[in-house]
């Protein structure tokens, strides 16, 4: 007993010595380690603002920021503000610095990390300096990494949104798909903000897209940059529509429109290039059609025994107009040729005709996606040709 | 126990019983900071002054630490000396740093350091004991210099951050990943079998006397269930 | 489910892409020592996995509510270890008392896992990476179960190469290690499988 209490009194005695002995190399290495630290989160911040002196980090708790702003420091004389942002790109994340000065000017992006496939985003930054808010949009993208750009530059005006916020303004920092969901809601409270884009089968007069209550309380109709909502009952809802039984009537062709499916088989001809056909009462088709995809090699043959194809949902009048288009299903390279399932690639599509619909926005560095969607459907107009009995 | 010369005591660590290459001790920091040369060198150079400075004050200590409470007791000394380092290299390295990250912590468990408290400053002098830990520390440092060289050179192209022209088109970038460092670290002790004519490995093979845990192996577990090979 | 997701990532990427032993090379003494027979290997490596999910149940509080709040920072490694050496004695103690069978399966393990440094790596590396309390015990798991993993896949291969003529200079050791080594060449395989799970 008494030798294991002497034991445990050295034990003590060594411990302490030893916390005493880093409790003073503590002392001296600790306002070192702070001052490193500081500097080195100072030469990043300069780097982005050159202009700065010194910066200090801004409580962000009482600010309602863009969900990508990680960390802001202001600089001291008020010369602006910089922001740390951290977005999702392709992949993984990316960091974002951003400068913004007191006159809403971007003084300096640069990435600090990411794991993105290109390795171009690390100089991409440079081309922002000195641009405001209206000019960030025309900076050059990344060829071949569309979302990459996308990312970046989204960051880069939440860092300017940032910027106004912190300075006492207000913005809108909702993101397209809260403004859209806002105004789909603003137009038929009765769909208590559950809303599915419907898949346009009949040729609606100047109404640009369709999106469905999913309760089935009714419709919203967008035509330009009016939102109408009208019940299932075909009550219009919103205020001020200037010919309010067109929509009434447009309601009533959705819930009329009966998709009659044809018989593929009976035409060999569109085995290879057709998933399946349907016809509307008013004459329309609505066609999935195959595309040959990146996958592909060559790029316009499409190959039966690959997998790899573009399919393509496509509406399409009796006499050859586009009423509307979707992308069903893709494989293609990620970050690149997928942009061609994004809204903003295939909404193009709708409204074109057989003459003009291939005088669309290519997707960038994905040259062969691009055309393998454009033979998806110049498939579409040749299979409704077979299917009207005339010579393909 | 009979005092080694001086001179012996300091070369045994460096050649001898080198801790990386012949004894095999302390693989975790050999593998995984020798992908570049100033890492392995800073390493070494971290455990070396962890090494000297408690197998200082343990032999200043050893008739005082009871046997009953010595793990522990050098479990502690080591653990403060490694954070000394630690909240040195970070205030005045911060670079070097920031490349060991969480394997500077990991030096108190590094076996060489407990070892050769447990085998070599617990029964010694001060000044052999300094000199033991200055030896081993240098063997521990060129070792992993040795190994981060031919893993920088052929993976990175570049010798402690300066690139070799003429190579930059032959690398293989596989060397500084984690296959590389077990792969390189075999060939090592594949090559010192040879130069030795096999007699420095046979301490190597994974016996007991080898075995890192000898020094906290209490209940001599490897003895006991036939651990060794 | 946003929560359930990222422990899911957190579970796989510790027992695949960032596998201690073969990735971030934690606890290569014991993989290597006490791989060559596949019972030794299993009782190894459930001995660490309980003992890191132990340690880390412990140094995880002790470091957010007793270090941090007193500003103690700087003792975190020396606390550590010795919370991890005194778990595993008072482990050692528990089994050998009420349960004599489970105490010789794992007990031997034990001593040998003070000075390993995955436990004190994981502990540590919890706290780096600022895990949350749930999310470190989920980490600690992955850990030990990659370790596991590792430790039987190991055992199996070893067999095979000491069943196998070997040139002189490359025996045992040598042998062994460079058979590491294409382990660890597959485990690198999984890298960037995790995170595209949900993506």
């Amino acid at each position: 007993m008494k030798n294991s209490i002497k034991n445990l009194t050295v034990f003590v005695c060594i411990c302490t010595v030893i916390t005493v002995l880093l409790a003073i190399t503590n002392s001296i290495t600790a306002p070192i380690i702070e001052k490193n630290q500081n500097a080195s989160v100072n030469a990043a911040l300069l780097e982005v603002m050159p202009e700065g002196k010194d910066f200090e980090e801004v409580d962000l708790t009482e600010y309602e920021l863009p969900a990508t702003v990680a960390e802001v420091f202001r600089e001291t004389e008020g010369q602006g503000y910089v922001a740390k942002l951290v977005t999702a790109g392709y992949g993984s994340d990316m960091v974002v610095m951003c400068g913004v000065n007191a006159d809403g000017v971007v003084t300096g992006a640069v990435c600090t990390a990411s794991n993105e496939t290109l390795g171009k985003e690390k100089t991409y930054g440079e081309g922002f300096t000195g641009k405001n808010a209206d000019e960030v949009d025309a900076v050059d993208t990344i060829a071949g990494a569309t979302k990459t750009t996308e990312a970046y530059k989204n960051a880069v005006k939440d860092a300017l949104n940032t910027a106004i916020i912190l300075g006492g303004g207000s913005v809108d920092i909702r993101t397209e798909e809260e403004i859209l969901a806002d105004n789909l809601n603003a137009a038929l409270p009765e769909g208590e903000g559950s809303f599915e884009k419907w898949f346009m089968v009949e040729q609606l007069d100047s109404v640009d897209a369709v999106y469905a209550a999913e309760n089935g309380a009714g419709y919203v109709f967008v035509t330009g940059e009016q939102f109408v909502g009208v019940k299932a009952d075909g009550t219009v809802v919103t205020d001020g529509v200037t010919a309010p039984e067109s929509f009434a009537g447009f309601v009533a062709t959705i819930q009329a429109s009966v998709l009659e499916d044809i018989d593929l088989s009976v035409y060999p001809d569109l085995e290879a290039t057709v998933v399946s056909a349907k016809k509307t009462a008013s004459g329309s088709y609505v066609l999935e059609t195959k595309g040959a995809g990146y996958g592909i090699k060559g790029g316009d043959e499409y190959h039966p025994a690959s997998n790899e194809y573009i399919r393509v949902r496509v509406s399409v009048t009796p006499d050859f107009k586009i009423i509307d288009c979707l992308t069903v299903s893709e494989a293609e390279t990620d970050g690149l040729g997928d942009a061609c399932a994004d809204e903003s690639f295939y909404g193009q599509f709708a409204g074109k005709s057989e003459a003009d619909y291939t005088e669309i926005d290519a997707i960038s560095g994905a040259t062969l996606t691009t055309n393998g969607y454009i033979q998806a459907i110049e498939r579409a107009f040749a299979a409704i040709k077979v299917l009207n009995g005339g010579a393909q | 126990m009979k005092e080694k010369s001086s001179l012996s005591v300091f070369l045994n660590g460096i050649i001898k019983e080198n801790p990386v290459l012949v004894l095999v001790l302390g693989t975790c920091p050999t593998l995984a900071t020798t992908t570049t040369v100033n890492g392995a060198f800073g390493m070494g150079i971290a455990a070396l002054v962890v090494l000297i400075c408690s197998n200082i004050f343990i032999s200043l200590f050893r008739k005082i630490i009871p046997e009953t409470m010595r793990i522990p007791c050098y479990i502690v000394i080591i653990a403060g000396f490694v954070t000394m380092v630690k909240m040195l290299v970070q205030a005045f390295l911060p670079d070097l740093y920031a490349t060991l990250g969480v394997y500077l912590d990991l030096i108190t468990v590094n076996c060489i350091i407990l070892g050769r408290a447990e085998m070599f400053a617990s029964k010694n002098t001060v000044v052999s004991s300094a000199l033991d830990g200055i030896g081993m520390g240098i063997g521990f440092t060129l070792a992993l210099t040795v190994m981060a060289t031919v893993r920088e050179v052929l993976g990175a192209a570049s010798f402690a951050g300066i690139a070799i022209p003429f190579m930059e088109s032959f690398k293989i970038e596989f060397m500084t990943k984690a296959p590389g460092g077990l792969l390189v670290y075999g060939l090592l002790i594949a090559l010192i079998h040879v130069v030795t004519h096999g007699k420095a490995p046979v301490k190597a093979s994974f016996s007991c006397e080898g075995c890192i845990h000898s020094a906290t192996c209490v209940s001599g577990a490897c003895k006991r269930e036939g651990v060794e090979s | 489910m946003e929560n359930f997701k990222i422990l899911i990532i957190i579970l796989l990427s510790s027992v695949f892409v960032d596998n201690y032993v073969l990735s971030r090379f934690l606890g290569i003494c014991p993989f290597l020592g006490v791989s060559e027979k596949r019972d030794q290997a299993v009782g190894m490596g459930v001995a660490v996995t309980f003992v890191m999910l132990l340690a880390t149940a412990a140094t995880w509080p002790i470091q957010y509510y007793v270090l941090n709040t007193l500003n103690l920072g700087y003792l975190q490694n020396i606390v550590f270890i010795l919370i991890i050496a005194v778990l595993v004695q008072i482990l050692e103690m528990f089994l050998k008392k009420f349960s004599p069978s489970l105490h010789k399966g794992l007990g031997v393990y034990l001593p040998l896992i003070t000075t390993n440094c995955a436990v004190l790596g994981v502990t540590i590396n919890n706290i780096i990476d600022g895990y949350s309390f749930i999310e470190s015990m989920v980490s600690s798991l992955g850990c030990g179960l990659g370790f596991l993993l590792a430790m039987v896949l190991f055992s199996g291969l070893r067999s095979r190469i000491n069943d196998v003529h070997v040139p002189g200079p490359f025996k045992k050791l040598a042998a062994t290690l460079i058979a590491a080594s294409f382990i660890s060449l597959a485990f690198m395989g999984f890298s960037g499988i995790v995170e595209k799970i949900f993506a």
